[in-house]
């Protein structure tokens, strides 16, 4: 075991693994976190804390990933190099893995000009595969970038991201390449909605040896409304969703209904690719949704190990 | 060696005008600048027709109006012309 | 060359109002390629000045000067007593321009013109585009002659991030993702696999993260000294 967290736990002993996300609040309330924990706690083996998303201000990923943890949860503490600086970046980790937290998934992060400070200055001292580089050195040589000794151990489960539909295409599986090589230990996807598309893509992975050596867990996105659905098909870079999904949602009598349905039949097929290892849900401010996509997924009861 | 330009029309300028209440009886106070070859010719052309045009429109010749420069126009304001006319 | 943009008239009126005998002092190098800050900018902005001045009933000499280079004491030595007749000089040369100045007239005041913005080139008349950041500590070899820190707007070192949008910047649709077209340009290249390797962390000390920067030529310093 690298780091002993439940979601290393789950994907090495060759479980279908299922994690979702929380995005905390925007103000200081730990019920927030905690209600939300509450509500996804047994419905999923880990939980990921996104860092100040779309470069909006909100309550730190590390003090979320703490607040799970309290509750039993394992968190997954998502770092993106927009805020922080390697000195920043190496003490967060160490002050985070001294309180528990042992899954990282380290990100680029949206560009500050998305947020609710676009004038900020972005860091960007190191950009998201160097960070993974970072994480492996310190927790198997124990040295910091500098190439000092840490004092004692630092466990960890690296994460990493990746976007298989983003340009450039033929380059993005080499991307991923570069991201286990930089020593990542589990990877979780952009939302799939054209399993075909993701099909192929997975084959070219594959060919590259890839699933092999890292977990992949493929993003999932419930679709709430009509609205969603479009907005996504034409404004987020790197998600493709099919004509068919659209039409289905606007069709729909019960869209959420529809939503849930679509959910459930993508992970119906993720479930059948074996060099998947496991969704990543992303329930956008819909996460009491999560526990009946998981459910009647069958993907319930998570192992206990 | 460069030297500092100097403004030259400062003086004047300072005595032309500051922001006032228009008159009713105002006119404005227009410098043409035309070309040479065409809207000057025009010019002298009306002139030898004995046509007249008003006496607040002074006309500069300019061997084309490719040679009119922003500055000449800044300069123009700054004397206390109203409005310019370029035509070429 | 060193691209800048003229600072909104009313920023700079801010700057001078309380002054009496103004100079703009433009340099005719970089920034009147821009059409920022060269002899002409400096003339048109001395002029705006003197009807602003009128405007608001205040007598003010502005006089507009410009010379070939703000960043060599040699083009601006010679004319030093003329410049110091003014109580301002308002600057249109690039920051350096206004810093180098300002370290050698004394007690007068240098405020800047312009806004200083980038190394740039000109595709097009009219068009200033950003390609190299001056970090020093070029990679432009392993990036097909793209800079990624000049051009991505993350400054990544690996490949473009997931916001690459069929070949544009999340940021903005007008603006090119870097690493696409690096990626585009190796596959010209036929070298796409250099981009397989993981590039290191930067050494960021060599950009201005490191201090404030200087070149020194030992054998010229010397001939120069002789």
């Amino acid at each position: 075991m690298k780091s002993g967290s439940n979601l290393e736990k789950v994907l090495e002993s060759g479980h279908f693994a299922v994690t979702a996300e929380v995005g905390p609040p925007k103000g200081a309330s730990a019920k927030v976190v905690q209600r939300k924990g509450e509500l996804l706690k047994t419905y999923c083996d880990a939980m990921n804390v996104t860092d100040n998303q779309t470069a909006i201000v909100r309550m730190s990923s590390c003090s979320g990933c703490i607040l799970l943890r309290e509750i039993g949860i394992d968190p997954v503490m998502q770092i993106v190099v927009r805020d922080r600086n390697r000195i920043a970046i190496q003490s967060d980790i160490l002050g985070a893995v001294a309180l528990g937290i042992r899954n990282i998934l380290c990100l680029s992060g949206d560009h500050q000009r998305f947020g609710n400070h676009p004038t900020t200055k972005g860091v960007y001292d190191i950009d998201s595969i160097q960070l993974v580089q970072t994480l492996k050195k310190m927790r198997d040589e124990k040295k910091f970038i500098c190439g000092e000794d840490i004092s004692g151990e630092v466990p960890l489960y690296i994460g990493a991201v990746e976007t298989p539909f983003a340009d450039p295409i033929e380059y993005r599986v080499k991307r991923l390449a570069k991201k286990v090589k930089a020593g990542a230990d589990f990877i979780q996807t952009q939302a799939v909605f054209d399993v075909a598309k993701f099909i192929k893509w997975m084959e070219i992975v594959r060919d590259e040896g890839l699933d092999k050596q890292v977990h992949i867990l493929a993003g999932v996105i419930p679709i709430k409304s009509v609205g969603m659905a479009r907005y996504m098909k034409d404004n987020v870079s790197g998600i493709s969703v099919p004509d068919e999904i659209v039409t289905r949602m606007e069709e729909a009598k019960v869209a959420k209904d529809e939503g849930v349905k679509i959910a459930l039949e993508i992970i119906e097929q993720l479930k059948e690719m074996n060099s998947i290892h496991g969704i990543h849900i992303m329930a956008v401010a819909w996460e009491d949704i999560v526990p009946v996509i998981v459910e009647r997924a069958g993907l319930l009861p998570r192992p206990v190990l | 060696m460069v030297k500092v330009a100097e403004p030259g029309v400062q003086e004047e300028v300072h005595s032309i005008e500051k922001p006032h209440e228009t008159p009713p009886d105002w006119e404005p106070n227009i410098l043409a600048f035309a070309c040479h070859y065409c809207a000057f010719a025009a010019a002298d052309l009306a002139g030898v027709m004995r046509l007249s045009y008003p006496s607040n429109v002074k006309i500069i010749r300019l061997p084309c109006t490719g040679k009119l420069d922003y500055i000449h126009i800044l300069h123009a304001f700054e004397r206390g012309v109203d409005g310019i006319f370029a035509a070429g | 060359m060193i691209v800048g943009e003229q600072k909104p008239f009313e920023e700079i009126w801010e700057m001078i109002k309380s002054f009496r005998k103004v100079l703009v002092f433009g340099c005719n190098t970089c920034v009147a390629i821009c059409h920022a800050g060269g002899g002409k900018e400096a003339e048109i902005l001395a002029s705006l000045i003197r009807m602003k001045a009128i405007q608001e009933g205040i007598g003010m000499e502005v006089k507009h000067a410009a010379i070939e280079r703000h960043c060599e004491p040699e083009f601006f030595d010679p004319m030093m007593e003329d410049i110091k007749t003014n109580d301002v000089v308002l600057s249109t040369a690039c920051g350096v321009g206004v810093n180098f100045l300002a370290e050698r007239i004394g007690d007068i005041p240098v405020f800047p013109g312009i806004n200083t913005q980038f190394f740039g080139a000109v595709p097009k008349a009219g068009i200033f585009v950003e390609l190299c950041a001056g970090c020093g500590n070029c990679i432009l070899h392993l990036t097909g002659g793209i800079c990624p820190i000049a051009r991505c707007a993350k400054s990544l070192m690996n490949g473009p991030c997931g916001g690459t949008n069929k070949g544009k910047c999340e940021i903005s649709q007008d603006v090119d993702c870097g690493w696409y077209l690096i990626v585009e340009r190796m596959k010209k290249l036929g070298a796409l696999e250099k981009l397989y390797e993981i590039q290191p962390l930067r050494n960021w000390s060599t950009a201005t993260y490191g201090g404030p920067r200087r070149v020194v030529l030992e054998h010229i310093k010397d001939i120069e000294g002789q």
